[in-house]
């Protein structure tokens, strides 16, 4: 068994072990504790706080605080626990205020975000790698530009020699705009081949109306422009791979903030408030 | 692998620098970037290539500016003024993703934060609270006024809970005086106890103390224990078993209820009020009362006490379900027996029977006919005096009789009638005070007195005088009286049954009449019967609400202080 | 990619002197010093006569009393003769690191671990001024670049508080160090003013050596008293020999450098080129299929060792410090005298190694007949021949020829804590970059980009060599090994900013940063260039809990791997 394996089951085997402890406990004491309820809250709302507190640590690295990796972990599966005991807290029925609905419904935003985050993490990676030409993501502007100044010097070096424009018009009516900026976003999120292949197509077509010089120039260009497919793909990719957050974590901390006021509410207007 | 594209060109001769918040605008444009990089608060710091330095040797008064750029001195060297040259038109850095990122993060808990302010300090907040709709009584605009509202929505919060008007700041002060407060998660578990909370003296506002349950309550019970709110429209819900049993269970608490009740007077129990329903008083049980342990219907709960005391009824009426139910003797014409439901027919509600009624259930059989020639001409009931007015006054009765009957028609023929019935009755009576000591007190079965009422055809009873059925008493020259026969309409006044729910069962299978030959016999089906079905193993509920009201029907149930 | 062929002139020895400054003048002043004026000249080929090897492969550098000569633990390529003067040793114990102009870098306590959280320096590559002149434990630095002189503090407690002792004029030091390319054992500094020494570069030493019989004698016995002895004790293959066996198992092992010296220099011109390192480019140690000449040690650097498949050289393994070669075959042949194999596979040196040759005729007669036949290696057995060298090679099995000449082409097996990406798993957030600016005054010390292949990336942090070539001649000892666990680390106060090891590092893992004030504006000298450091990955020696990058990969992407451990990588890679 491999390790990722292994840390796999041992996350299955602690998450059904828990989900199962919460499900007996809720079974023999539900009926039992008049303040079950507000044990399952406040178990709920800890696991949430270690929860909220991963990103905490990731600010604070420098602190022997356990691997990121343990805590992502443990992150993931109390996750999908918290689902379990959500529905014991609830007691399998919808919440009934609109308070609980607005809860409910941050609850599911921040916890769909996570489990989709938790899919895009572990598939793009791979998509990223078997297309290869890696790159720093801050890196991607510069190296466009460096691409589109390529591209744009062999087209107009190309016009002398061929004395004619065919390769420089077709940049300018094609390529510039293509070099200009990230492209087909889309496209290269759903692993489309298209964005090159009508390029390519087109520079296919071009190809006969060329004489040799100018036919060098165009595999040259169309390296160039393989390079920068490569370059939009992993536009495409790694800014999804980051964009995921931007939802998973501001609701979080929506959501811990209004699981606060709950708590207060629930205290202020419970059986012991004076 | 060689499928992979290789790696991009670029500049790793730096730090890329992730942790910025701010990146070079001129690299989100994929220009060179400058040495500087921006400032921490997103200013361009690219103001010129260097920043000349003021060389001054001694002696010198004016100094000379001098160039340091990065990659040696330019041509020109700086400027008279001491700027460079070069100056570099500034950028406009832009915030990396993950700062726009933390940016959007403060944005949405500024917004959390706004939209909890404003649901739960503005006006909406009951309604958004509120987490299910309240019981009927404790919901409307009648509930609201009583709590200083105006409306159906004022104050209807405050009424119960302290917190009701407070701001957000009291709020959280609320929440920390709570007892148990939010930190005290060790008293969580302690909270099974019946202790009175605060809210509970909200609900004795209106509710005053326990004198809705029995008089010999030993300590206050917590309402919200057992009651719980925002459960759904309509009435409270039914508190659980345990709730009942954490008393009832209790030994110590039964015990202290029993001395308690004890001390007090007898009529200090007797606090039903009169809902015009005749009912079956049984004795409160001499020690104890009712302070047995009871936890579940089907194991502990004591036998009916009516039962298990083998109590009689008092009832003056000579009845017997048997004789009417079996054998030859009571039928109808038609040869059809007695059934039940011949008398016994539900209310309008279905859960009890109407009363017994002479006139409905008896007459048909037990006729008032006392000459065998005049069928129709019956004996008023109901009242002792007017029978012996009736029967002092047979003249004018056997008139009104001819007369209405057609029997004789004028005068003369009026009154030969009246002559002939008089003498044929004085013949068999002998006087007329013979005739009516017969009437009141016969209760003879065989003749001569059955023949006051010869039988005249099927399914006529036998009327041989008031005695027969009832217990007639003389008093001197006045008219006899008669006790009235006093059927209760509720036996069992501490438990609840409805009929209508029943109606899958025959009456025998829990009434034994056919086997009650006396009227004072109380035919109520036993605990056991009842547990048959309601019990875990019958499956029909046996909780203790089924049957069981927790509140005494007093009128001061409800009280309001100050009104 | 098409490549246009390279056309250069072929590089030739002496192109580049040791020191253009040195003049005939001085090679023949040095011509009637001892110990050269005692060496015959016809022993020297005509290629390289011994005047020319002085002129070109030494310089003379002159002292001042106090100023350091050579550190302890500092790795060079050249070794000292003492011409005028005198120069001390310091023998025990050593100077502290704060002498030496290393930080002494301590665990941070609690508090200082804490307070990263809001101490760190807001802009990049701050210094405090305050900072900068502090007392670094250097007293006086002079010159600038590569020539820097470096004074000890307070002479005389040094003396006073040291066991030291004087070396005079003729003395060689430095030549150990030199040829085995091990660090330096001990701290040696100059006794008098205008002290003078001549510093001869490896290879000059390695051809007066080859061409000068009294001086090979001289430093063989140094060399053998002082390093081979205690080396072959730890090997536990020489554990029960006697006393007397030791002698002559210590007197009759020979030694020998492979490769070039400089082979990161060339090794990254090389890269440049387009061109990869390749098996038959590099100097064959021990041929497969020759008669085992003796059970090679490898004692510093690197051996390739590789088997024939087709028409190539499939590369089964690296050998590193430590391990060996040969033994197998060599004690088949002792036990089955009348079944002898040749060798198995081939031995060549990458780049530069060091080697410990130990003779078969020694190994046979005095070394085998004392280990105990459990701790002798498995027969080998001809038809199983396949087989068994599988069982040999499973590391390079495991991890397949594609990513083992990735390793080799990029000398990746150098690393001790090498940066391994899993590109699979790793979701490209940077976390790893963060936590090591958050863990270094908020700047980053690797480049989360390097080579590739396939799904593991070789990130562009230090690898903590085993063969570290940024430590040569480092002129202040910025740059030093850990004395605790052996990282390779800089100290800022005492860099001056040469870049010579960010030129020396093949693998693009340390970087000049030009240095700040606390309020972002860049610091200058004097002639107002702006100041310099190189820095790199330390490993957060001063952290507790290890490499901040690695603990903070969320998705275990990242590792830092000794890649002399085969094994390790290959289950890294199956997880």
């Amino acid at each position: 068994m491999t390790s990722f394996t292994r840390q796999r089951w041992a996350g299955l085997l602690f998450l059904i072990g828990a989900t199962a402890v919460a499900w007996f406990a809720h079974a023999h004491w539900s009926a039992r504790l008049t303040a079950w309820d507000y044990f399952t809250g406040w178990v709920l709302f800890a696991v949430m706080v270690m929860l909220t507190v991963f990103n905490a640590r990731k600010k604070i690295p420098f602190l022997p605080l356990g691997t990121s990796e343990g805590w992502l972990q443990f992150h993931i599966y109390s996750g999908y626990l918290t689902i379990a005991l959500l529905l014991v807290h609830l007691r399998f029925r919808p919440p009934g205020s609109g308070f609980g609905i607005t809860l409910f419904v941050l609850y599911a935003i921040v916890t769909g975000s996570g489990i989709a985050g938790l899919v895009l993490t572990r598939v793009l990676p791979r998509r990223l790698t078997t297309r290869g030409g890696e790159v720093i993501y801050e890196k991607i502007p510069t190296v466009r530009r460096s691409l589109q100044q390529q591209a744009e010097s062999l087209a107009l070096a190309a016009i002398p020699g061929a004395k004619s424009t065919t390769i420089a018009d077709f940049y300018a009516r094609r390529l510039r705009d293509y070099f200009n900026g990230p492209r087909d976003f889309w496209l290269h999120l759903a692993e489309s081949r298209r964005p090159l292949s009508s390029v390519m197509d087109e520079l296919n077509d071009l190809r006969r109306f060329l004489n040799n010089d100018e036919r060098a120039a165009l595999d040259k260009i169309a390296a160039l422009v393989r390079q920068k497919d490569g370059l939009d793909y992993h536009h495409a990719l790694q800014t999804t791979l980051k964009l995921w957050l931007f939802v998973h974590l501001p609701f979080t901390y929506g959501l811990m903030l209004f699981t606060l006021a709950h708590i207060v509410i629930v205290y202020a207007f419970s059986g012991g408030a004076k | 692998m060689s499928e992979q594209l290789p790696s991009p060109d670029f500049d790793a001769a730096k730090y890329a620098r992730p942790n910025a918040n701010w990146i070079c605008g001129r690299a989100c444009d994929g220009d060179a970037t400058c040495p500087a990089g921006p400032s921490r608060f997103g200013h361009c710091r690219a103001a010129a290539e260097c920043s000349p330095v003021l060389e001054k040797k001694e002696g010198d008064a004016k100094g000379r500016w001098r160039c340091n750029r990065a990659g040696g001195a330019c041509e020109q060297g700086p400027l008279p003024d001491g700027q460079c040259c070069r100056q570099t038109a500034p950028c406009t850095p832009a915030r990396s993703l993950r700062g726009q990122r933390g940016r959007f993060t403060w944005v949405v808990i500024a917004a959390t934060a706004a939209a909890l302010l404003a649901l739960i300090g503005g006006p909406g907040r009951p309604g958004f609270i509120n987490p299910g709709t309240l019981s009927s009584p404790h919901s409307g605009s009648a509930f609201s006024v009583l709590h200083g509202g105006t409306n159906a929505t004022d104050h209807t919060c405050a009424g119960c809970h302290a917190a009701g008007l407070a701001g957000p700041r009291q709020l959280i002060k609320a929440a920390f005086n709570a007892a148990p407060g939010p930190l005290e998660f060790h008293k969580l578990a302690s909270i099974t106890r019946t202790e009175m909370t605060a809210i509970d003296g909200s609900c004795q506002k209106c509710h005053a103390n326990h004198l809705f349950h029995q008089p010999n309550v030993v300590r206050d019970h917590s309402c919200s224990l057992c009651h719980r709110e925002h459960q759904g429209a309509g009435a409270l819900q039914p508190p659980t078993d345990a709730n009942c049993a954490s008393c009832h269970g209790d030994a110590g608490i039964m015990t202290a209820s029993a001395a308690k009740g004890a001390t007090l007077a007898a009529a200090a129990f007797d606090f039903r009020p009169d809902r015009g329903q005749r009912i079956f008083k049984s004795a409160r049980p001499a020690t104890g009362g009712y302070t047995r342990l009871i936890n579940h219907f089907a194991t502990d709960h004591p036998e009916f006490q009516v039962l298990a005391e083998n109590q009689r009824e008092g009832n003056t009426l000579k009845f017997g379900h048997a004789l009417h139910l079996t054998g030859d003797t009571v039928s109808f014409g038609d040869g059809r027996k007695l059934a039940c439901a011949d008398c016994h027919q539900p209310d309008a509600a279905g859960a009890y029977f109407r009363r017994i009624n002479f006139e409905q259930h008896c007459r048909a059989c037990h006729s008032l006919q006392f000459d065998p020639a005049t069928p129709r001409l019956q004996l008023p009931h109901g009242n002792p005096a007017f029978v012996s007015a009736f029967l002092r006054s047979l003249g004018k009765q056997y008139a009104d009789h001819a007369r209405t009957n057609g029997l004789a028609t004028g005068d003369a023929a009026v009154r030969s009638y009246t002559q002939e019935r008089l003498q044929s009755l004085l013949g068999q009576f002998g006087t007329g005070e013979e005739l009516e000591r017969r009437v009141f007190f016969s209760t003879a079965t065989l003749a001569p007195a059955v023949n006051v009422s010869t039988l005249t055809g099927q399914g006529r009873a036998l009327y041989s005088g008031c005695a027969y059925c009832h217990e007639v008493k003389a008093t001197g020259d006045a008219s006899p009286t008669v006790t009235p026969p006093v059927i209760p309409d509720r036996w069992m006044i501490r438990g609840d049954f409805n009929h209508a729910k029943h109606t899958n069962m025959k009456c025998a299978d829990c009434h034994a009449a056919e086997k009650s030959r006396d009227t004072a016999d109380i035919i109520l089906p036993s605990k056991n019967s009842c547990v048959t079905c309601h019990s875990p193993r019958g499956g029909v509920k046996d909780g203790c609400s089924t049957c069981h009201a927790y509140h005494t029907e007093r009128r001061e149930m409800v009280t309001l202080k100050g009104r | 990619m098409p490549t246009t062929p390279l056309i250069v002139n072929r590089p030739q020895r002496w192109d580049a002197a040791f020191d253009p400054a040195m003049t005939d003048e001085d090679a023949q002043r040095l011509m009637f010093t001892a110990p050269f004026s005692q060496m015959s000249e016809e022993k020297f080929p005509k290629r390289t006569p011994l005047r020319d090897i002085l002129r070109n492969d030494s310089r003379i550098r002159r002292f001042k009393q106090g100023e350091i000569i050579v550190r302890h633990g500092d790795y060079g390529t050249s070794a000292f003769l003492i011409l005028n003067g005198a120069a001390r040793v310091v023998l025990k114990p050593p100077l502290p690191a704060r002498m030496l102009g290393r930080a002494e870098s301590k665990k941070k306590n609690v508090f200082r671990m804490l307070s990263q959280a809001w101490n760190s320096w807001r802009e990049p590559e701050s210094f405090r001024l305050a900072q900068l002149r502090a007392d670094v434990g250097v007293d006086a630095r002079t010159g600038t670049g590569e020539d820097v002189h470096v004074f000890l503090q307070d002479l005389p407690r040094v003396l006073n508080q040291h066991r030291t002792e004087a070396m005079q004029g003729g003395e060689f030091f430095g030549e150990i160090a030199a040829l085995s390319r091990m660090p330096r054992t001990s701290t040696i500094f100059a006794d008098t003013d205008d002290t003078e020494l001549l510093e001869v570069r490896w290879q000059g030493l390695r051809d007066l050596m080859k061409y000068d019989d009294a001086l090979q004698k001289h430093i063989e016995s140094v060399y053998r008293e002082r390093a081979l002895r205690s080396y072959l004790r730890a090997i536990p293959i020489f554990k029960h020999l006697t006393k007397e066996q030791e002698n002559v198992v210590v007197g009759q092992t020979e030694f020998a450098t492979y490769g070039d010296y400089d082979w990161s220099g060339d090794y990254k011109k090389l890269l440049k080129s387009g061109g990869a390192a390749r098996p038959d480019q590099e100097p064959v140690v021990a041929a497969e299929g020759d008669y085992p000449n003796g059970v090679v040690f490898v004692r510093a650097g690197f051996a390739r060792m590789s088997q024939k498949f087709g028409n190539g050289q499939r590369t089964l393994n690296y050998l590193g410090a430590g391990q060996n070669f040969g033994f197998r075959e060599i004690a088949h042949n002792w036990r089955k005298r009348d079944a002898p194999v040749d060798l198995q596979h081939s031995l060549r040196a990458i780049g530069y190694a060091h080697f410990i040759i130990v003779p078969t005729e020694v190994m046979e007669k005095i070394v085998l007949p004392t280990v105990p036949v459990r701790e002798l290696p498995e027969l080998i057995e001809p038809k199983a021949e396949e087989i068994s060298s599988r069982r040999d090679s499973h590391a390079a099995e495991k991890i397949g020829t594609d990513l083992m000449e990735f390793l080799a082409e990029h000398r990746f097996f150098n690393g001790t804590a090498t940066m391994l990406i899993d590109l699979d798993r790793c979701t490209r957030c940077d976390d790893c970059v963060r936590a090591c600016a958050s863990t270094h005054d908020n700047n980053p010390r690797f480049l989360r980009h390097g080579p590739s292949n396939g799904r593991v990336m070789v990130a562009n942090a230090c690898m903590h060599c085993a063969d570290p070539v940024c430590m040569i001649g480092c002129p202040t000892g910025a740059i030093h090994r850990e004395s605790a666990a052996g990282q390779v680390v800089i100290n800022p106060l005492t860099c001056i900013g040469c870049s010579l090891c960010a030129n020396n590092c093949p693998y693009e893992a340390i970087r000049m940063t030009e240095i700040r004030d606390t309020d972002g504006a860049f610091l200058v000298d004097k002639s107002l260039r702006p100041i310099s450091k190189a820095t790199k990955c330390d490993l957060c020696v001063e952290n507790h809990g290890g490499p901040a990058c690695e603990r903070a990969c969320p998705h275990g992407a990242l590792t830092r791997m000794n890649m002399g451990d085969l094994d390790t990588f290959a289950k890294w890679l199956k997880r």
